[in-house]
């Protein structure tokens, strides 16, 4: 089952406007054989648009689309091979769910018999042999999406496009169709480009996420990177949440936060006078001299194996949020007096 | 694209919409593929329609005149434009009423009835010309069997001065085909109103006569006037039928022009006739306009 | 949602169907009348069928028919699904277009038509069903414009073209099978409009069944009120065949992919 033709895919210096508004700007990015990079941002981010660029769905751009090594931006969406599966309600009504698997095989006139026998194979792949004389309507959504993901991978494609296949779904089948959809894609080896709007389900399912802002790829790495260490200030505080906390500058690459000195990161904001840090990345301890206490507790909110406490600083009135494990939690109440801790040991600025 | 899920999410995601190809290029491009349909339309219906209004300026020797237009209002000319609009406007308030009630009382049928009399009413709105003639001549002639009916049970319908030849006559005769159009392009206005709006608005405390008063009138309106003026200039066309009623003792528009362009009369009345046809023209777009700007106003879009 | 049926309402669908119906069994009534009179038979339907001009006339408004019916689906389908996709910005005008033959009375058309058209192609019968082609275009127009707004038609194009196939497989694999019904009825009117169309016959000076009808009623009364009967019920027959006709095509088409 695993492709032959496993491609690498080079998107150079992409540029797309509808109207006046610019939906994709210089917009670059490699994707290596087999791997599976998901496009993150909200919506009109422009992450659609890259996908659909890549899909010879949206033509009239600037830029160059490199597959193996060869130039395919004059190609036709219907010769360029790649499998795409639609938010919902894309498969086609009046066929049949092996019809519609084999779809893409029809139209290159290959026999009925092969074709059938080739969908099967794809149904079984997902988990729906059995379902081949239904149609799409009889299925629930979640069985469609499979359906669609067998459909296009059916073709073989050079690369598999996944424009929010999960959005439309409950959250339970949700987080079971994106676990399959990684096994899936690991089995067969196809490269992936993956759109969602949904971090959580870009950094479960890619080897790398893009995030992306206002048509600008912001950054692209590995899941735990973007989020430890993340390049920009939008990226930080569009992935995971962020505490803003005053800082006083000490040097080029230092500053004191509340008194703690944390080293400084590049790419931030060098003007700004606000560090960015995680929930996480803070700590808490009674306080042992009650005079002192930085911060007092007004809040926990327990989210099963962690809780988050909000804290409100004594000196400027500062809310923050602190996230540890619920076991930790349990010697904070609403009213205790706490010291806080700053566990970053680098830090991002932001105005 | 954005978080909630939304049904016919294809054509929503930022802006790629139906327009997308539309980007392609110059808005010219884009009108590449209608070409055949264009062509079709300047052949058949664009060339045909200047060649109509040209000729209808021409005298015989094809010279201009605006003499074919001052006939036109003249004598037994003039007067069929009365007789065709009064005919025509009658026979849409009776068809529009009728038909609006008849639908009205179909929708609460069962689904089988509902599709068994949708599948009915087109073929009867498309009966015309001698099929429909005879029936009526079968059922309504003085020797028909309703007369008959009717005078045993004591009406006589021809005791005053009704023929199946008058204005009358022939609206009766034209009700055949146009309750059921009405009936057929009514109908899904009618199914669209949902149950729910009733009952709301009784749990309200509105009475019946509130709900059809504020609920169902604003909603319907612009359907039943627009399918009234659809109704109009059906019977102010209507040809066929009219021929086999009067054998040309009415002075319908259609008829008139029909005998001048049809052979036998002299040839100088080819332009007279087309400048009635010209004539007509204007009168339906007179009453298509009216069709469009109740379309426009109307409140509830569709 | 069926729901109670009131007095009222029966009323008016008793008196409306009476309507209907009575002037069709006084029709039904007069065709078995025989010319010895008191006695009934089918005499009058047998010297129909025995008509030389039975059977070519019909043949005549059924090949319009039919090359009206081709004609509507290679012309229409594809403007008006294009008019879906790239080309909404040409939906008005096409619109507007649309309806204009409910502006211009088919008289005044064919007049025009009968002034403008070249010999060679007013020398074929088949003129006419070009004509009907504009004369249903308001109806055709709209059937198909319902039939796609319904349907989530981009994305089933682009997963279509995505899977490899042509604007034209698409069109042939996915689109007109996702709107049979509508295509269905669009067609069924062009077809109903060309079997019943009389004016732009007579006033073009061809023969169809409809102008047949026309001739063979003057001096034959009783054999005209049954030609009559007959049009309507075939008629009837087509329609049936049509309403039903979907249905059956498609749980065919599912018993035949469960094998």
């Amino acid at each position: 089952m695993i492709s032959e033709n496993r491609v690498s895919v080079e998107l150079k210096g992409l540029r797309k406007v509808y109207g006046t508004a610019v939906a994709l700007d210089n917009f670059s990015l490699d994707i290596a054989p087999g791997e599976l990079v998901a496009l993150l941002g909200p919506s009109g981010c422009g992450k659609t648009t890259a996908l659909r660029i890549l899909a010879g769905l949206d033509t009239d751009h600037e830029g160059q689309i490199i597959i193996n090594g060869k130039d395919i931006a004059s190609i036709p969406a219907n010769k360029r091979n790649m499998g795409m599966v639609f938010q919902a309600y894309s498969l086609f009504p009046t066929m049949t769910v092996l019809e519609n698997v084999a779809y893409g095989l029809r139209v290159r006139k290959v026999d009925r018999e092969k074709r059938n026998k080739k969908a099967q194979e794809l149904l079984d792949l997902v988990g729906l042999g059995e379902m081949g004389a239904r149609l799409g309507h009889q299925l629930s959504g979640g069985q469609q999406q499979r359906v669609a993901l067998a459909r296009a991978l059916a073709i073989q494609p050079n690369v598999l496009l996944l424009d929010e296949p999960l959005s439309a779904l409950d959250a339970q089948v949700r987080t079971q169709l994106r676990d399959e959809i990684k096994r899936i894609q690991i089995e067969v080896g196809t490269t992936t480009l993956f759109v969602t709007h949904d971090q959580e389900e870009a950094m479960a399912i890619a080897d790398r996420v893009g995030v992306m802002r206002h048509g600008v790829l912001e950054q692209c790495a590995p899941p735990q990177e973007v989020y430890l260490n993340p390049a920009t200030v939008k990226v930080a505080k569009f992935v995971g949440a962020m505490n803003l906390m005053p800082v006083e500058i000490l040097s080029s690459s230092s500053v004191s936060i509340y008194g703690q000195s944390v080293a400084l990161r590049e790419g931030g904001n060098v003007a700004g006078t606000m560090a960015l840090v995680r929930p996480e990345q803070l700590s808490l301890a009674l306080a042992k001299t009650q005079g002192r206490a930085s911060a007092t507790v007004f809040n926990l909110t327990f989210l099963g194996p962690l809780t988050r406490i909000s804290v409100r600083m004594t000196g400027d009135a500062r809310t923050l949020f602190v996230s540890m494990p619920s076991s930790a939690a349990l010697e904070f109440v609403a009213g205790s007096l706490v010291d806080v801790r700053v566990l970053a040991t680098s830090v991002l600025l932001d105005a | 694209m954005s978080l909630t899920t939304t049904k016919r999410a294809g054509s929503l995601k930022t802006g790629v919409g139906p327009l997308h190809f539309a980007n392609k290029g110059n808005s010219y491009k884009s009108a590449l593929p209608l070409l055949p349909f264009f062509a079709f339309i300047a052949y058949f219906l664009v060339f045909p329609l200047t060649f109509i209004v040209r000729d209808a300026f021409l005298d015989n020797d094809g010279k201009f005149t605006f003499e074919n237009f001052a006939e036109c209002f003249k004598g037994v000319y003039g007067h069929s434009f009365f007789v065709s609009i009064q005919l025509s406007f009658i026979s849409a308030a009776i068809g529009a009423v009728v038909g609006a009630l008849i639908a009205s009382a179909i929708v609460k049928t069962g689904s089988r009835f509902r599709k068994a009399t949708a599948a009915s009413a087109s073929v009867l709105a498309n009966t015309g010309g001698v099929p429909l003639a005879f029936m009526f001549l079968a059922g309504f002639g003085t020797e028909g069997l309703v007369t008959r009916a009717l005078k045993f049970l004591g009406w006589n319908i021809y005791g005053g001065t009704f023929t199946l030849f008058s204005s009358a006559g022939i609206i009766l005769v034209y009700s055949f085909f146009q309750i059921p159009l009405m009936v057929l392009i009514f109908s899904p206005a009618l199914e669209n109103v949902r149950p729910e709006w009733r009952e709301a608005s009784d749990s309200l405390g509105g009475t019946r006569l509130t709900y059809f008063r504020r609920v169902m009138v604003p909603l319907l309106f612009p359907a039943f006037i627009s399918t009234a003026l659809l109704l109009f200039a059906n019977s102010f066309s209507a040809y066929a039928t009219a021929r086999a009623m009067t054998a040309g003792t009415l002075p319908l528009m259609p008829l008139l022009i029909g005998n001048l362009v049809d052979g036998n009369v002299i040839a100088n009345q080819q332009h007279l006739g087309q400048a009635m046809a010209v004539c007509m023209i204007g009168v339906s777009i007179i009453v298509m306009s009216i069709y469009v700007l109740v379309l426009r106003f109307s409140k509830v879009k569709r | 949602m069926k729901q109670k049926l009131n007095l009222s309402n029966r009323i008016v669908l008793l008196a409306g169907g009476a309507f209907f119906i009575f002037p069709m069994l006084a029709a039904f009534e007069f065709s078995l009348r025989t010319n010895e009179s008191k006695s009934y038979g089918f005499d009058n339907f047998r010297w129909i069928f025995e008509q030389d001009g039975f059977k070519s006339n019909l043949s005549v408004s059924f090949r319009l028919a039919l090359v009206t019916a081709i004609c509507v689906l290679v012309l229409m389908v594809p403007t008006v699904v294009y008019l879906h996709l790239g080309g909404a910005r040409w939906k008005r005008l096409v619109e507007f277009i649309c309806l204009v033959p409910l502006v211009v009375p088919v008289i005044s058309f064919a007049l025009g038509v009968g002034t403008a058209f070249p010999i060679f192609l007013q020398s074929t019968v088949y003129e006419l069903s070009f004509l009907y082609v504009i004369v249903s275009l308001p109806y055709t127009y709209r059937a198909l414009d319902v039939g796609l707004s319904s349907i989530p038609l981009l994305t089933l194009v682009e997963a279509s073209r995505a899977s490899g196939a042509s604007m034209r497989q698409t069109l042939m694999y996915v689109i007109i099978p996702t709107i049979r019904t509508a295509v269905n009825g669009a067609i069924f009117l062009a077809i109903a409009l060309s079997l019943g169309e009389f004016t732009l016959a007579v006033l073009l000076h061809w023969d169809t069944f409809p102008t047949w009808i026309a001739n063979v009623s003057q001096g034959h009364v009783l054999n005209a009120i049954a030609l009559s009967v007959l049009s309507l019920f075939g008629a009837w027959v087509v329609v049936m065949i049509f309403a039903l006709a979907p249905k059956s095509l498609r749980s065919n088409k599912i018993q035949e992919a469960t094998k």
